[in-house]
């Protein structure tokens, strides 16, 4: 239950040393590498309210700033506000039987705030329609950045103009014609573009801010009146209204729903994508899923002896193969790996020197001569490299590390329903593998926790899992086959507090 | 961490057909008007109103001890008005909670002692942490947890989330087994 609630005992050390539970990291399947949020670019696909979960097009959330235009949050606490209904009156006062006149206001469930409490006139329509109150300073802000707009598009013509301009010198010259319009003009001594001096249309400032010495003097009670704090907003309500920040709770107004995202996020090395979800706000599911949950053999801690400083405890541990085909698991040393992360550097850096080297030779050659396959590369090649880090996180305890293997049988649905027992005829290590069903193993290992350590400190192992990965993307035509590697991933555990020596 | 056995006494519980358990110190008020789509645990002290509206609960719920599940009602010019609670597939209720939801999503987990008020609306995918207190008529978008009195959305939920809940509920319910009478 530890991904719901619970703390993460088990935390798989991303490719760039950060340390996380299964469920927050994602297995790239091209770059067979696993990533967490920090490895991958966030990028937003849409925009939806939370409350009437409508969907914006990008372009709209903009125009509303990022609010939907029909929720309303409370100015108070902050909690959603609902549309009550109250009647008032009847429509026709001379005629008693007629039904009561509508109206509705905004309430806040929670606080009991409502839109009546601030003098907002209800209103006949139920959605919508509520008014905005205008800011006082929206002129002189639209004029600031309407300024703005106009340098930066003064600034990109003059860039434009000024490459142009290059441009022409030197083609005017090698021109076919051999006179232009452009180079006559010099000539003659005329500046080269016409144009130059009605283009160059500064952009029109707004009228400076004229500072005032005369400054209204505090009213002359303000030491004495007593502060009324009912009546005084928090500095979370004056900091939701950035416009008005009210001082008074009189003067809080209904605010707009903030909108939220769905997001879709893209390997940061191969730009490929790792999760992509459906369109309506409402769905929980994804096109596209790459979630290392669904790829990568998951550790669960079942039991654990006490743990006592210098003695062998027993862990038992389950695995589960989540993927559909069968895997091996394997158990290695922490520190193995650590060399063949350096390595792995290192070749990547060869590599890349190479395809330096590949790369000027190509410039030098004609464009035609160039392999299509190494086109094809330079448009994978990674925008970002990511350097992994030393993972920071100390072993408190050894495991023994185990020689022998274990083997996972694939992922089996219609198991569950399957009451004739196991029909995978594996032959276990009795020593190792306590128990196994289905696509699970529960596995015995061998704790013994450092000799110096104190009493009720947390006792962390950790250990590298090797384990086959069948992946399933064609990389080549010919080759039909799945491809099978090992995979090695740092698992540390947290195991619990180490008790007395008896 | 991997569930523990979670032992009950058989002659406590009542087994149907279709796999519900449900524990024999429960209220469950107007039975003709609760529906358990199968596979459903209702632990000891809990309440289920029926005889104020249908309820109605997906595959794969837990229903923990003293939780109240209440449809919600309406307040109208002419009285109140109940409306039906409808709950997902794979969804937990934590103990002393009390959910007074109008809707409840699929893959929704709620801690303990929570209360959902009347007439909110939790999306798949969401999780609503102990001691929680969510305000009437809030909706909970998906993936998200919320925390706090009132209840407010304080971070975002893994992708898988809902399989995190399908893995939880099914171990749950294989988990929950008899006594062995030796």
């Amino acid at each position: 239950m530890a991904y719901i609630t619970g703390p993460d005992v088990v935390k798989y050390a991303c490719t760039c040393g950060l340390l996380k539970p299964i469920s927050q990291l994602y297995f790239c399947r091209y770059c067979c590498q696993l990533r967490c949020g920090f490895c991958v670019c966030h990028e937003v696909d849409s925009h939806f309210c939370g409350k009437c979960c409508e969907n914006l097009p990008s372009s709209e959330a903009r125009l509303k700033k990022n609010r939907c235009g029909n929720c309303y949050v409370c100015p108070s606490c902050q909690q959603e506000l609902s549309t009550r209904i109250g009647s008032k009156g009847p429509s026709n006062p001379d005629d008693p039987k007629s039904t009561p006149k509508k109206m509705y206001y905004l309430s806040c469930l929670y606080c009991r705030w409502s839109s009546r409490d601030v003098g907002i006139p209800d209103q006949s329509a139920a959605t919508g329609g509520w008014p905005d109150r205008e800011n006082v300073h929206a002129n002189r802000l639209q004029e600031i950045i309407d300024m703005y707009k106009a340098v930066v598009l003064a600034e990109k013509q003059q860039k434009e103009k000024d490459k142009k301009k290059q441009r022409g010198k030197y083609l005017s010259y090698t021109d076919r014609t051999g006179v232009t319009a452009a180079s006559l003009r010099k000539r003659i001594g005329l500046p080269a573009d016409i144009q130059h001096s009605l283009l160059k249309t500064k952009p029109k400032e707004p009228e400076p801010v004229i500072p005032k010495e005369e400054v209204e003097d505090l009213p002359e009670d303000i030491f004495t009146k007593l502060v009324k704090l009912m009546e005084v907003t928090t500095i979370e309500q004056r900091l939701l209204q950035t416009d008005v920040q009210p001082i008074t709770v009189d003067m809080l107004f209904p605010i707009h729903k903030q909108l939220s995202i769905k997001r879709s996020l893209r390997c940061r090395s191969c730009e490929h994508n790792v999760s992509k979800p459906e369109y309506n706000p409402n769905s929980v599911k994804f096109k596209i899923q790459l979630f290392a949950y669904y790829h990568i053999p998951e550790i669960r801690i079942v039991t654990v002896e006490p743990l006592r400083a210098g003695r062998a405890s027993e862990l038992i541990v389950k695995f589960t193969n989540p993927t559909q085909h069968q895997t091996t698991i394997a158990f290695l040393p922490l520190d193995s790996v650590a060399e063949e992360a350096v390595g792995e550097e290192a070749s990547f850096n060869q590599q890349e020197a190479s395809f330096d080297a590949i790369k000027q030779s190509a410039s030098l050659t004609s464009l035609s001569s160039q392999p299509s396959s190494l086109l094809s590369l330079s448009s994978r090649q990674p925008s970002i490299t990511i350097k992994p880090r030393a993972i920071v996180q100390e072993v408190t305890a050894d495991v023994a590390i185990p020689a022998s293997k274990v083997i996972l049988p694939p992922r089996d649905d219609a198991a569950e329903y399957d009451d004739s027992g196991d029909t995978h005829n594996i032959q276990d290590d009795p020593k190792l593998v306590v128990w196994r069903r289905s696509n699970k193993a529960f596995v015995k290992l061998l704790v013994t926790p450092r000799e110096n350590l104190p009493i009720n400190t947390e006792v962390i192992i950790g250990f590298t899992m090797q384990h086959v990965y069948t992946n399933t993307i064609a990389t080549t035509v010919e080759n039909k086959e799945p491809d099978k590697h090992d995979h090695n991933i740092k698992v540390f555990l947290t195991i619990g507090n180490l008790v007395g020596s008896d | 961490m991997e569930l523990r056995e979670m032992n009950y006494n058989k002659n406590d519980y009542v087994e149907t057909a279709s796999g519900n358990k449900v524990c024999r110190q429960t209220v469950l008020c107007g039975s003709q008007n609760i529906i358990l789509q199968g596979k459903v645990i209702v632990q000891s002290e809990a309440i289920i109103r029926g005889d104020l509206a249908n309820v109605r609960t997906g595959r794969y719920c837990i229903i923990s001890k003293e939780a109240v599940i209440r449809p919600p009602y309406k307040k109208f010019s002419k009285g109140v008005a109940f409306f039906p609670l409808t709950m997902g597939d794979h969804v937990f209720v934590g103990e002393r909670s009390v959910v007074s939801a109008a809707v409840v999503g699929s893959y929704v987990y709620i801690g303990k002692n929570c209360v959902i008020g009347r007439r909110c609306i939790l999306k798949d995918c969401c999780v609503i942490e102990d001691n929680t207190i969510l305000a009437p008529e809030t909706v909970v978008p998906p993936f998200t947890r919320c925390r706090g009195s009132p209840g407010t959305n304080v971070s975002d939920l893994p992708e898988c989330q809902a399989d995190l809940m399908v893995d939880y509920t099914r171990s749950y319910y294989q988990h929950f087994q008899p006594n062995k009478i030796i």
